[in-house]
């Protein structure tokens, strides 16, 4: 009753807007591998390769040009995207932030691991872009993919795959404009029924809940209250709180529950934006109360991602 | 004297036969009977597209041909091939024309508004008989950025960064 109440605020009342997702184009893995734009670093003894955006975007002016006709065409239909070269800009300029500036006393300013590990270029829905040049003779043909993806939910939400007409003259930067041009609609086409389906039936999140290990009041999910264990009341609060009680459980034990394809209102009951921490913040809330008494920690990985970890701040 | 007589009675004879062409024009498009093909790459904010509509008079399924592709556009999308890319209609919500008929019938209206976002590129024509009709195919410009702007202004499609 009240999700659906929330669903027709959404619906009559978009007074308040509802929180908008954070879109950037990155250059695909499989491009910045094949072009050599890849860092390798230490995972403690596993040598690990990650895209290394920076280079990419210092060294390759095709790359530019297609992210930069993404953008304008984007910005055109009324949903300016995020610039990936000014993001990694404002993160380096950030991170300099942090290490230069002490209080009076000498003390830096506090960040955490996780504000570490969210340091990084990311958005709510990620555009990745590839493309490769096929030369047939004198001939060249140009291969065009762009995909939509949401990192917390891992779906794909829209993609435009095409082939240019093979052409005797006309350059890279030529062929990647016509193609992002041509296939930009339908993917445009495929992202606006991706946010029909978020005002209709509400966002798609994921959420994770843990327990903090030998946490003082011995608590685990499996711990009991009345007949209930405390996963089944979590459960149950969920299927409560969210869109029509839909979601899906994708792991379950003593210290993680996995929640999945979580369809939380666009708008709480006073009509105010929800995004994935208010709605976890409104368990966290039920939590702490009677007969539960317990703390836990909110820790926000983005618009879609939320983990909440009990026993513990 | 007798040559104006004869002029008069022509052009009454024309004239409802024309109209009537036309009318039957009309219904084919409400009836979807065109067909669309992408005619290649069209400058930025544009399609170019080759349409084929059909009517006993090879001039009314001539005139039809710019209504019908911006029809198309809006209602029907189109096929591409060979590096030409095929397009989703800008109205994907099913009865859409029927939900909004006051206003598509004033938008469809001979030279109505639907005249601004559509413009030939060529002067040829192909004609084809089939049957006792012809079928007659175009190359026309729709400018569908501007033809979106106006469906979204008219609310009968939400934009992209509408409700956020």
């Amino acid at each position: 009753m009240t999700t659906a109440l929330c669903l027709l605020l959404a619906a009559g009342a978009f007074a308040q807007h509802a929180t908008k997702p954070t879109i950037m184009v990155f250059p695909s893995e499989t491009w910045c591998a094949k072009r050599g734009y890849m860092q390798t670093y230490d995972n403690q003894g596993t040598a690990v390769k990650q895209p290394d955006y920076q280079r990419a975007l210092q060294e390759d002016m095709d790359l530019k040009l297609a992210i930069a006709k993404i953008n304008n065409l984007m910005t055109d239909r009324g949903f300016p995207l995020q610039v990936l070269e000014e993001v990694l800009r404002n993160l380096q300029r950030e991170e300099a932030q942090m290490n230069m500036v002490t209080s009076k006393s000498g003390s830096s300013m506090g960040m955490s691991m996780m504000d570490r590990l969210n340091a990084q270029a990311k958005s709510d829905i990620q555009l990745d872009l590839t493309w490769d040049l096929t030369e047939q003779g004198p001939k060249r043909t140009l291969t065009y993919i762009l995909e939509a993806r949401d990192p917390y939910t891992q779906k794909s939400i829209a993609s435009a795959v095409g082939t240019s007409q093979p052409s005797f003259s006309a350059s890279v930067p030529v062929l990647l404009e016509e193609a992002v041009v041509a296939n930009i609609d339908n993917f445009n086409a495929q992202l606006q029924a991706y946010f029909d389906d978020l005002f209709q039936n509400g966002r798609e999140v994921s959420i994770d809940i843990r327990v903090f290990e030998d946490n003082a009041l011995g608590v685990d999910l499996e711990t009991e209250y009345g007949d209930y264990e405390l996963r089944e009341i979590i459960t149950k609060w969920m299927r409560k709180n969210t869109v029509e009680g839909r979601f899906s459980k994708s792991g379950s034990s003593e210290y993680n529950v996995k929640f999945t394809q979580v369809r939380i209102p666009l708008f709480d009951s006073e009509g105010d934006p929800v995004d994935t921490e208010a709605f976890v913040g409104k368990l966290r809330r039920f939590l702490k109360k009677e007969p539960y008494n317990l703390p836990s920690k909110v820790m926000t990985e983005g618009l879609g991602k939320v983990i909440l970890v009990i026993g513990d701040k | 004297m007798k040559k104006i007589l004869t002029f008069a009675l022509a052009a009454l004879l024309f004239v409802p036969a024309f109209a009537g062409s036309k009318k039957k024009a009309e219904k084919d498009t409400q009836a979807f009977r065109y067909e669309l093909e992408c005619a290649g790459n069209g400058v930025q904010g544009t399609y170019l597209i080759r349409v084929w509509s059909y009517s006993r008079k090879a001039a009314v399924a001539a005139e039809q041909c710019k209504k019908n592709a911006v029809h198309g556009v809006i209602f029907k999308g189109y096929t591409g091939e060979n590096g030409c890319v095929a397009q989703r209609p800008l109205v994907s919500k099913p009865g859409a024309e029927m939900e909004h008929e006051e206003y598509f019938k004033s938008f469809f209206s001979d030279k109505g508004e639907y005249y601004k976002y559509v413009s030939l590129t060529e002067t040829s024509q192909e004609i084809v008989k089939v049957g006792k009709e012809y079928k007659v195919g175009v190359v026309v410009s729709v400018k569908k950025d501007e033809l979106r702007k106006a469906l979204e202004a008219a609310g009968i499609i939400r934009g992209l960064g509408s409700g956020f």
